[in-house]
């Protein structure tokens, strides 16, 4: 049955090409078909992956990689396990869950060092030099989302009831952190953080971030996943998948190539302006290629052990999944 | 008819989960893809009562709003049908606001009325009135040529008397309409939940889906289901009762 998937997606994306997101222009008749589902749609956080296609390191591996942008409602592990994708990229949460529910699913690489998770807040209006300070504010909160995993691990790290806090239900919009109904607002630092800030900075406010990571919450974010099956039956090919997007991030983050990355992103994200996505690039270095450039793709045994660990305390997964076992780093 | 619907939804629901069911056991899918027997069944002994009272909460709502939507269907179709023009403008707005996304609508929602009851409501109103309205609209704006002719021959034809009639000869489709759009009222309340809550069903089927738990949503999916097959179920009754004696007012036969 899988077979039949696979060739199901070779189908679709020898059918599709053309009207992707990405038309190979370095891919030959020869060149094995991939299809690779992000977590989210096509910005400053997916631009390894961008740039992996578009200057031909796919190509130059012989894989002709159809990048199908996510959302919401896409989920990559499941379309790995049925077969619909070959690669996807999921966060920590999603992957242990997953796990834990016996999904055949191994992880090759990590896409973030640190976690791009954080709060936004007014200095002037909230204070916060510690998790402490959290104590008697009202928090944004995405029911369900890893923040809220993360939010209840500082509260209970802080010894903070949940009776001390509010919680405000957070949704697409900003309007109540615009309003001052909420002192801290959940975003991706270097996505979204950049968007709001400007918005902030254009009405003459100040802003600053609560980073859960330096309260001593690591929890790791988006990852490469693939099926143990495909591991297994083609090591060659995930090992030759994982190295072309390890140098599409390098590239990606590289500064001299900074200028070319920030266009190719903006070819797909249009609503964002180029110089705000600049700014995004260089926030997403700080988290992708940390501590050095040569971090880029590393696993981080120890966060995810931590990440593992802070959901067992979450009572988010019923039962220990010995993470270590479905990290596979892929030495290049 | 409400025994019927219930039926008839059971039928349906376990007709889907054994299809889910056969895929995940034919294909050889884990409990995150699709969850087996056990895990479907610890979901609904762990979150059924949870759920219910979620469902609670949101059926408070998709009640008013439905009432609401028929009440203000009701007076801004009968006004609309007085006048051609006024008619038409409440047609064109109708159709322009019934292809807006409610999620593009809500943050306009959210500013002016807050994030308490009354968005929920508004957004529960948005979904379920206009389908109303425009049968409405096309009920009393339809002739019944053969009657409202003796009427206005006779020279006693009266606006209010045009409208009674014309509901009178539309009674059994305006009553599949106020019917069908209790199921409305019922999806635009969880979107209302679904995009912005801290309560009721649409809110807990998005935390679900933040952690991609299938059990828990085919558990609300199912209680849904069960509430719009019972509201469906009195709704239809009730105006095959209505119809009945609107038609036969003495009781006779």
């Amino acid at each position: 049955m899988a077979t039949f998937w696979h060739s199901s997606v070779a189908l679709l994306v020898a059918l599709l090409g053309p009207f992707s997101l990405f038309s190979p222009s370095f891919a030959t008749a020869a060149d094995e078909q991939i299809a690779y589902r992000l977590k989210w749609l096509i910005n400053a956080s997916t631009a390894g992956d961008v740039v992996a296609e578009a200057e031909g390191l796919f190509a130059a591996e012989g894989l002709q990689v159809a990048i199908l942008p996510g959302g919401p409602e896409r989920d990559a592990i499941r379309e790995v396990e049925l077969g619909r994708a070959h690669f996807g990229v999921a966060s920590a949460d999603q992957v242990i869950r997953g796990l834990a529910k016996g999904a055949p699913i191994v992880v090759v690489a990590q896409l973030f060092q640190v976690n791009p998770l954080n709060w936004i807040y007014r200095p002037e209006q909230t204070t916060i030099s510690s998790g402490d300070d959290l104590r008697g504010k009202v928090i944004g909160v995405t029911y369900g989302g890893n923040d809220e995993t993360i939010l209840r691990t500082l509260l209970q790290r802080h010894h903070i009831g949940e009776e001390e806090v509010q919680l405000f239900s957070v949704r697409h919009d900003y309007t109540p952190f615009y309003q001052k109904k909420v002192d801290l607002w959940p975003l991706y630092r270097n996505a979204q953080g950049v968007i709001i800030g400007e918005k902030l900075r254009a009405a003459g406010e100040a802003f600053a971030f609560f980073n859960p990571d330096q309260a001593g919450v690591r929890f790791v974010a988006n990852s490469v996943i693939t099926s143990a099956k495909l591991l297994a039956e083609k090591p060659e090919l995930v090992q030759r998948f994982t190295t072309a997007l390890r140098r599409g991030w390098q590239l990606a983050m590289a500064p001299e190539h900074a200028e070319r990355t920030a266009e190719l992103i903006h070819r797909f994200d249009r609503e964002t302006p180029l110089p705000l996505i600049r700014e995004q690039l260089a926030l997403t270095r700080e988290l992708v290629a940390h501590p050095s450039p040569a971090d880029i793709g590393r696993i981080d045994l120890v966060a995810w052990q931590e990440t593992e660990a802070i959901m067992l305390e979450q009572k988010q997964i019923d039962r220990p999944v010995d993470i270590a076992t479905a990290l596979h780093p892929l030495a290049e | 008819m409400l025994a019927n619907r219930l039926l008839q939804f059971l039928l349906l629901y376990f007709l889907a989960i054994g299809g889910l069911l056969a895929m995940k056991y034919l294909l050889g899918l884990s409990d995150y893809v699709i969850p087996g027997v056990a895990a479907m069944a610890t979901a609904f002994t762990e979150m059924a009562a949870i759920y219910l009272g979620d469902l609670l909460d949101s059926l408070r709502v998709a009640l008013l709003g439905h009432a609401l939507s028929l009440l203000l269907a009701a007076g801004v179709g009968i006004l609309a049908s007085r006048s051609t023009a006024l008619g038409s403008l409440i047609r064109a707005a109708a159709y322009t606001v019934q292809t807006y996304p409610i999620v593009a609508v809500a943050p306009i929602i959210f500013i002016l009325l807050g994030d308490g009851l009354a968005s929920r409501l508004l957004i529960t109103i948005l979904v379920c009135y206009f389908p109303l309205l425009l049968t409405t609209i096309s009920v009393l704006t339809e002739p019944v040529a053969d009657i409202e002719h003796f009427f206005i021959s006779t020279g006693r034809n009266r606006w209010s008397l045009q409208v009674a009639i014309r509901l009178y000869e539309n009674m059994g489709k305006l009553i599949t309409v106020v019917a069908g759009s209790a199921t409305l009222a019922m999806v635009g309340t969880i979107v209302a939940e679904f995009v912005a809550a801290d309560a009721g069903i649409g809110f807990s089927i998005r935390k679900a889906l933040y952690q991609s738990d299938l059990a828990h949503i085919l558990v609300a999916l199912f209680l849904v289901g069960i509430w719009t097959s019972i509201y469906l179920g009195v709704l239809e009754t009730a105006g095959a009762l209505i119809e009945k004696k609107w038609r036969n007012p003495a009781g006779g036969g």
